[in-house]
């Protein structure tokens, strides 16, 4: 009897195991090449050559929709900035944005396909994401970090890319005067549209600071002949905020080391 | 009659700035905010480059200006990064220590002397764009 017991825990744990694996398996449609291996690779869409941001988007967005403690701190964020009490952000002081922001700024980023991994190298602020395809789930208990970790997979010609494990040290968005909470998850959906567009939209997920999730949408341009710079914001940063926000900028004169 | 299609020139340049303004506000703002600028007032300085930085997060060219009454004032000009200006027809050599440029910047709302970089006129005539401006580009 023990034993039949046992054997029958046995199965619905195995059940369990197996509808997990189904649910899983549902969530990441693999039937496309997944780039795990340099022939997988060569069946994927070419993204080569870099990609900026197309000027002046940012202002159609619709805002997200705060939960009623989130907007209280954005009116009082707002009023603060209007009142000229804050005047600036820490990116001033060159701390990046985090994601999403850091996809958003007026530089290229460029993509690295190796067999089950996605590169974005993103030259504002030197940064980069990994992004793994290779079936692994995401992090259970991930260090905060800027970028957070991101797993991704192809559903045909579009990257799929679910994010998690942000600190909430950056903004909600970009510079957006108030942060996101640790529960944020963006997930991102990659495409080109055209030979010199590629479309990410990006759909930021917070149950503590948002009502709905948030979705955004950035269209790039292709650069093909540019290459990537080097971007040191430490180099010569005379703009600074106080941590109350008061900006200032340094007008001594020092020659730049050569 | 001029005076009001002046007005309305003004106005339309006024408006376009606010909405270019906006769009790096919202968009193309990589690092910080323009807070401390008057990006709606153009201010025209001739003098002499000292430095043409091209450094990150900004170049910042440094010019000897002369005063009225004899005395030199250094100004510190904040300007686009090199990495977005090598890719629009810029180089570190496109100014260099010596050369006389009239350059049109908007000045900082402290009076201090510093600003950021709109244009310049190269003293061979050459005008080169940093931060294309609206007031600056319709007259």
């Amino acid at each position: 009897m023990k034993t039949y017991r046992g054997f029958l825990l046995g199965v619905a744990a195995a059940g369990v195991c197996a509808a997990v694996g189904v649910a899983f398996a549902a969530t990441q449609d693999r039937s496309s090449p997944q780039g795990d291996t340099w022939e997988s690779i060569a069946k994927l869409p070419d993204w080569s050559g870099l990609w900026e941001p197309t000027f002046g988007q940012g202002r159609g967005d619709k805002p997200p929709m705060l939960t009623p403690a989130y907007e209280a701190k954005l009116k009082a964020y707002q009023a603060a900035r209007k009142s000229g009490k804050i005047q600036d952000t820490p990116a001033a002081n060159c701390v990046p944005p985090g994601l999403p922001g850091i996809m958003w700024q007026p530089y290229p980023i460029e993509f690295l396909f190796t067999p089950g991994k996605v590169t974005i190298l993103v030259e504002a602020y030197s940064q980069w994401r990994q992004i793994f395809t290779d079936g692994r789930p995401l992090p259970k208990d991930p260090d905060p970090t800027f970028n957070g970790h991101s797993i991704g997979h192809w559903e045909g010609d579009t990257l799929v890319v679910d994010s998690v494990g942000f600190t909430t040290a950056t903004p909600l968005g970009e510079n957006y005067g108030i942060h996101h909470s640790n529960k944020m998850r963006i997930r991102e959906r990659m495409r080109k549209t055209s030979d010199d567009k590629l479309e990410i939209e990006t759909t930021v997920e917070d149950p503590v600071a948002l009502q709905k999730p948030w979705t955004v949408k950035r269209v790039y341009g292709h650069h093909p002949s540019w290459t990537l710079d080097e971007y040191i914001c430490e180099q010569n940063n005379r703009n600074y905020t106080t941590a109350k926000g008061k900006a200032g900028i340094d007008l001594n004169f020092k020659e730049a080391p050569k | 009659m001029m005076r009001k299609s002046t007005r309305g020139a003004r106005s339309w340049a006024y408006a376009a700035t606010v909405a270019l303004v906006g769009c790096w506000g919202g968009n193309a703002m990589a690092h910080h905010s323009f807070s401390l600028f008057l990006m709606t007032t153009t201010k025209t300085i001739t003098g002499r480059v000292v430095e043409f930085q091209w450094t990150n997060p900004h170049t910042w060219t440094w010019i000897d200006v002369k005063n009225k009454d004899g005395s030199v004032t250094r100004w510190g000009l904040e300007g686009m990064s090199p990495n977005f200006l090598e890719r629009r027809g810029w180089t570190r050599d496109t100014l260099k220590p010596g050369d006389l440029v009239k350059v049109v910047i908007n000045p900082l709302k402290s009076g201090k002397p510093g600003g950021e970089f709109v244009r310049a006129t190269l003293s061979d005539g050459t005008v080169k764009v940093m931060f294309p401006h609206p007031v600056d580009a319709k007259p």
